[in-house]
């Protein structure tokens, strides 16, 4: 009697600290979510989100700095994209399984844990000095680039290797040939997954200053007008009015703050979102 | 699900409702693939342009360096550029050291500094074939500053580094009331903290522990105006009524005794390029010196060039 009363006291209170815990995780989130938004949503404007910044950051609103972001979140995406996706199918579906193979997976699980400053020196070397292209938007986002392709790959392997092999086997019983069956068959069940992996990498790659920071930006840039231009972009442009500029005005790095936050939620609740959508129409 | 036929018609499915999945796929792959490719595309324009530079000025022109000249540094590409709007001026802080090390990389087109160049800096220019060429643009002053209610009206640099080192702590010391000294600082992010510390503290000493951290020239004006003990220091562009200047070594920090070179804690705030400048660079760097570029500086609280 006592035992099981002990244990029951023992579950209950194991139950009350991992509820704590998980109350303090979300706790920190809300707060952080809603204090930005409390203090940063009133200065977001059709000026604020139109206009460049002027006069030190004291005047004006934050539009050269939000393109900038979706200039490298772009680039980022044409280069680690095409390349994540095609590394992620063949160790899925055409890797031999040996010492090679593991090597290599090995490889990848180490790139996603190497700190970003470690990408931006790396790109700083490689893409800005070796290659010659500048502090850019170009290297800036290859930079980026190589810290999501990690990302792009793990998560294209799990969402193929999550396809049952039913459903490979009854492709090919039918006849398609191996190329086909992938393309037919597995890619399009595993999209879901692949895609929404890939925006919140994306997503983290949009938030980071880093990688950027020897590679792409610049205090005060007007819009770039080619890849080879520097660029303003948002979490940057956050340091930079921390650390730099002389007394930016409060509505401002409150804006953009905000502005950075909200654009990475909204993308990452929409990803969550239309990929729930899509697996509830997916049975097997 | 265990039944073959099942598989068979799931999978039909699965293909069927996911279209839309792979439409999304291939879309994000269609925006990379077109960001590349416009990425190819522009590349050439920027050349063109960047050679048709010198004529109608056009061109880009990339600025890194003292955190002390940023923001200046900014107020100067703004008004270039709403005047030349072929132009493009990226400026970026990071220090004086950082940009000129970007120029020794070749990566940028001015490199602002807050100190001259270093003779290991130049060496290290020349072995990558870069000739530095300094330019100097601004000028700035920094005034010790005490409450008007202080009699002190006079220190030596020396007395006033050892008030700074935490030495001299009563202002009997040097001849004021007995009354504790409270040290006001920048903090050390701020390119005046730097050169004060160089200039006046010593470069090998320490600020004293007690000394009190505030972040803008501004904030040093107002804790100096409401204390009776306070000493603070403030680039000359920001002395205003309501505390009192010291003299030091002889002369009292005026924007006229920077630019005599009669005052002790000045220095010249540089720009330095690779060779002789050409094309829209050059025409920035006269419109700097000139009188439109000079007025920006007077507005950032530096001594324009006489």
């Amino acid at each position: 009697m006592s035992r099981v009363r002990r244990a029951r006291l023992a579950e209950a209170v194991a139950k009350a600290v991992m509820g704590a815990a998980t109350l303090v995780v979300i706790g920190i989130a809300l707060f952080l979510l809603g204090y930005l938004t409390y203090r940063g949503a009133p200065s977001v404007s059709w000026e604020f989100l139109s206009q460049a910044p002027r006069k030190a950051m004291t005047e004006g609103g934050i539009f050269p700095v939000i393109m900038g972001t979706v200039y490298l979140v772009m680039g980022t995406a044409a280069f680690a994209l095409p390349i994540g996706i095609m590394a992620g199918v063949y160790l899925s579906e055409f890797a031999p399984r040996n010492l090679m193979t593991r090597t290599i997976r090995l490889a990848i699980a180490n790139m996603a844990g190497v700190p970003s400053i470690v990408y931006g020196l790396f790109g700083f070397a490689l893409f800005v000095m070796s290659l010659d292209l500048g502090v850019s938007v170009v290297a800036g986002a290859l930079t980026l680039a190589c810290l999501t392709l990690p990302v792009v790959i793990t998560v294209t392997e799990e969402s193929l290797r999550r396809i049952p092999l039913e459903l490979r086997q009854a492709s090919l019983a039918l006849g398609a040939s191996r190329m086909r069956t992938i393309q037919k068959v597995v890619l399009p069940a595993a999209a879901p997954g692949i895609v929404t992996g890939s925006i919140l990498g994306l997503s983290r790659a949009a938030g980071e200053t880093a990688p950027v920071l020897f590679t792409a930006v610049a205090f005060f840039a007007p819009m770039p007008s080619t890849p080879l231009d520097q660029t303003m972009a948002l979490p940057y442009h956050l340091y930079i009015m921390a650390t730099q500029a002389v007394r930016p005005a409060p509505h401002i790095v409150w804006g953009t703050a905000f502005v950075l936050v909200a654009g990475v939620s909204l993308i990452n609740v929409i990803a969550a979102g239309w990929r729930s959508a899509q697996r509830r129409k997916i049975k097997w | 699900m265990s039944t073959a036929n099942g598989i068979r018609l799931e999978g039909v499915g699965t293909v069927k409702t996911s279209r839309w999945a792979v439409l999304a796929l291939v879309a994000l792959l269609v925006i990379g693939a077109v960001a590349l490719t416009g990425c190819g595309a522009a590349d050439e324009e920027t050349t063109e342009t960047t050679e048709s530079g010198a004529q109608e000025l056009t061109g880009v022109i990339n600025v890194e360096g003292s955190d002390t000249i940023v923001n200046m540094g900014q107020a100067w590409a703004e008004e270039f550029m709403d005047q030349n709007p072929g132009v493009m001026i990226t400026v970026k802080g990071g220090g004086s050291g950082t940009g000129i090390a970007s120029l020794i990389n070749g990566t940028i087109d001015f490199a602002d500094a807050s100190r001259g160049i270093k003779d290991s800096e130049v060496e290290a220019a020349k072995v990558n074939g870069v000739d530095p060429v300094e330019h100097t643009v601004a000028r700035d002053g920094i005034a010790v500053i005490v409450n008007p209610a202080n009699p002190v009206g006079a220190l030596s640099s020396e007395q006033i580094g050892a008030v700074y080192r935490g030495e001299i702590t009563n202002w009997s010391e040097v001849g004021g009331q007995d009354m504790d000294i409270v040290l006001l600082s920048r903090d050390s992010s701020s390119g005046t903290y730097e050169f004060f510390k160089e200039a006046v503290v010593g470069e090998d000493a320490e600020y004293a522990k007690e000394a009190r951290l505030l972040v803008s020239n501004q904030a040093i004006v107002d804790e100096t105006a409401g204390n009776e003990g306070a000493i603070g220091y403030i680039g000359v562009g920001y002395i205003t009524d309501g505390i009192s200047v010291l003299e030091v070594d002889g002369t009292a920090a005026s924007v006229e005794a920077v630019l005599a070179g009669d005052y002790a804690i000045s220095r010249a705030l540089y720009m330095y390029s690779d060779g002789e400048v050409a094309g829209a660079a050059a025409a920035y760097l006269e419109w700097i010196t000139g009188p439109e570029g000079q007025k920006i500086v007077e507005g950032q609280g530096f001594v324009p060039l006489g």
